[in-house]
């Protein structure tokens, strides 16, 4: 094979590796998407052409689903997690960036390592402590919930947008005359904004996503969708097509969301490079 | 427009210590430049001046005010950082303007005060573009501009003009001495470049281990060195630094060359301190020694002979139409006003 051969072959071989990857990764979403626009008897049959129906989003959103109920409740919920946590989480982030602490790093590995904590080790606690508080079954008390998980991933990740801006810049504005407060409002938020929109976005997706939790810590009046999905095993064995169409709803905010954070990533990313 | 002391001026961290009980006067209306190489304790200096670093003991005064205690913002300085600490978010413009915002002056005086420093720094036609739209030089007036915007008591620059190439260099520090003449306000200046210290200085401090090593004008450092780290440091070529011994009033080199007569009493080691401008360069035989051309470089506007003396090198610069071939033996005679003598052991100077 002469040069270019060579090359050429190489190239068609990460195209047909791309190609696999994305098959695979595709399948099971392609799938849901065709299930979602079947009807009932179509479902079960792996047929590409059919006559598409919106019937199941119509039915998914009536009783006795009530998926609206859900999809309400899992904005809320993601929603108000990430309105709470990104403040607090970019103040956190903040000080371990910019501040000297005892046990600093200690204190950073230790949230981190609530991570690595099994959601499973932990549940039956916090099912007693909602029972007791009267936190079951409430939105407030997911909204607890997912801010003990998404806090601990968007400290880190702020902490590292924070650590991109150059000192130099928030140092000329405290000798131009600004506050520490005025600093961060002025100079930091508006510099880490990529950063916090990556983050806000981050955490708002593990929201939506969350599962475990939700399915012990609520029933009936808080139940988000990924819950709700499992509304649909009926005595008729598993509705598919209607699991497809909720599934669809849960899925179409993510695929906005990832390509929002996809851009804002690589921005984010960069940001820190260019002075 | 005020003066600065500092008082016993001392920062640790832990067992490093990076200034150490240092007291310095600098007057008002001043520019006095921190001159040292990296780590002596220059930067550290001028940040605790500027409140963004606390002294571990020690005073700061500016003005009649002791400012320990104040924030950076209440100290009425103004900074220009090395590597500019623009705000990226915000037009030139927005930027100038800045320390004038945070200070809630009136808007209808921030419009032509920003232009006017815009103005004396040439960015005017710039002053709706961001600062990643700039160029290195436009970037650092920026960072004056937003300097000179304030009538502040004391401009503080830590290396300015590091970041920018040899050339941009040369005419922003006679922008820099331009401006700093017209405006009058009390400099500190923080550099490692021996040239901009000597070219924009009223008064050097040159420092080294956290040490004020001479405090005096570019030319008493030049050609007053207070000792032998002062006299290494400050000029281009170095000076001549040759191991020695005085006996019976003559310089003896250690190669057992007796060099020149000097006024002071016997010494077992001695360094002689002679500039590259203070040895003449002779034809062969014709001076007070004659020495072996290691290396001839023409730099243009003069020429530098690095001769070999027995077992040191030394240099001596020679006239501009001088040429000379490697391996040629030149005569070299020193100069004996401009001499200099240094123990060894304390690098002190030894006044002759």
């Amino acid at each position: 094979m002469t040069g270019k051969q060579r090359r050429q072959f190489w190239s068609a071989v990460h195209t047909v590796l791309i190609l696999v990857a994305i098959f695979i990764m595709l399948v099971p979403i392609v799938w849901i998407f065709l299930a979602a626009f079947k009807t009932h008897v179509d479902v079960y049959q792996l047929k590409l052409f059919f006559t598409p129906t919106l019937e199941n989003f119509d039915i998914v959103f009536d009783d006795p689903y009530r998926l609206g109920e859900k999809l309400f409740n899992s904005t809320f919920v993601a929603l108000v997690t990430v309105i709470i946590a990104i403040p607090i989480a970019t103040l956190a982030a903040y000080s371990f960036s910019r501040f000297s602490m005892r046990g600093e790093t200690m204190m950073l590995v230790i949230i981190l390592a609530t991570q690595f904590v099994p959601a499973v080790v932990i549940i039956l606690p916090f099912f007693v402590m909602f029972r007791d508080i009267g936190l079951l079954d409430t939105r407030t008390g997911l909204i607890l919930v997912n801010l003990a998980i998404v806090m601990p991933f968007a400290i880190w990740m702020i902490k590292g947008f924070i650590d991109g801006i150059p000192i130099d810049t928030e140092e000329a504005a405290m000798v131009d005359g600004s506050s520490r407060l005025q600093v961060i409002r002025n100079i930091v938020l508006p510099m880490a904004a990529p950063g916090l929109l990556t983050s806000a976005i981050f955490c708002f997706i593990i929201a939506w996503n969350e599962f475990l939790f939700a399915l012990i810590l609520t029933n009936k009046e808080a139940v988000t969708l990924p819950i709700g999905l499992a509304l649909f095993k009926g005595e008729e064995g598993d509705l598919w097509n209607l699991l497809s169409a909720a599934g669809i709803i849960i899925m179409a905010p993510m695929f906005v969301l990832a390509l929002m954070i996809r851009r804002y990533f690589v921005q984010g990313m960069t940001m820190g490079a260019v002075r | 427009m005020a003066e600065i002391k500092l008082k016993n001026l001392t920062k640790r961290w832990g067992e490093f210590v990076g200034v150490d009980s240092q007291s310095l006067h600098i007057k008002d209306r001043e520019f006095l430049v921190l001159l040292g190489p990296s780590g002596c304790g220059k930067t550290t200096t001028m940040r605790m001046i500027a409140g963004l670093e606390d002294p571990t003991e020690g005073e700061v005064w500016i003005g009649d005010r002791m400012v320990n205690d104040d924030l950076p913002k209440d100290r009425d300085v103004a900074m220009v950082f090395q590597n500019y600490g623009l705000y990226p978010h915000m037009t030139i413009f927005e930027n100038i303007a800045y320390p004038l915002r945070a200070r809630g002056v009136a808007k209808s005086e921030i419009n032509p005060r920003v232009e006017k420093a815009a103005e004396q720094v040439e960015l005017t036609q710039f002053l709706d573009r961001k600062p990643k739209a700039l160029s290195g030089g436009q970037r650092q007036r920026v960072a004056l501009a937003r300097a000179i915007v304030r009538t502040p008591k004391v401009f503080l620059m830590d290396e300015p003009l590091s970041n920018l190439d040899a050339k941009l260099r040369v005419t922003m520090r006679a922008e820099l001495k331009h401006l700093s003449r017209e405006l009058q306000v009390t400099t500190v200046y923080v550099t490692h470049d021996q040239i901009e210290a000597m070219t924009l200085a009223d008064r050097v401090a040159v420092m080294k281990h956290g040490v004020i090593q001479q405090l005096g004008t570019p030319d008493e450092i030049y050609n007053d060195p207070a000792n032998l780290f002062v006299a290494g440091f400050i000029g281009s070529p170095a000076m001549n630094l040759i191991n020695g011994s005085v006996e019976a009033g003559e310089f003896v080199t250690t190669g057992g060359t007796r060099l020149v007569k000097l006024n002071t009493a016997d010494r077992d080691k001695a360094i002689l301190g002679v500039r590259a401008d203070d040895m003449n360069v002779h034809e062969a035989g014709q001076g007070d020694i004659d020495v072996k051309i290691y290396a001839f470089e023409n730099t243009g506007e003069s020429t530098l002979l690095t001769v070999q003396w027995g077992r040191q090198r030394v240099i001596a610069r020679g006239d501009r139409h001088l040429r000379k071939e490697q391996d040629d033996v030149v005569g070299i005679s020193l100069n004996a006003d401009h001499l200099y003598l240094f123990d060894p052991e304390t690098e002190d100077r030894i006044r002759i």
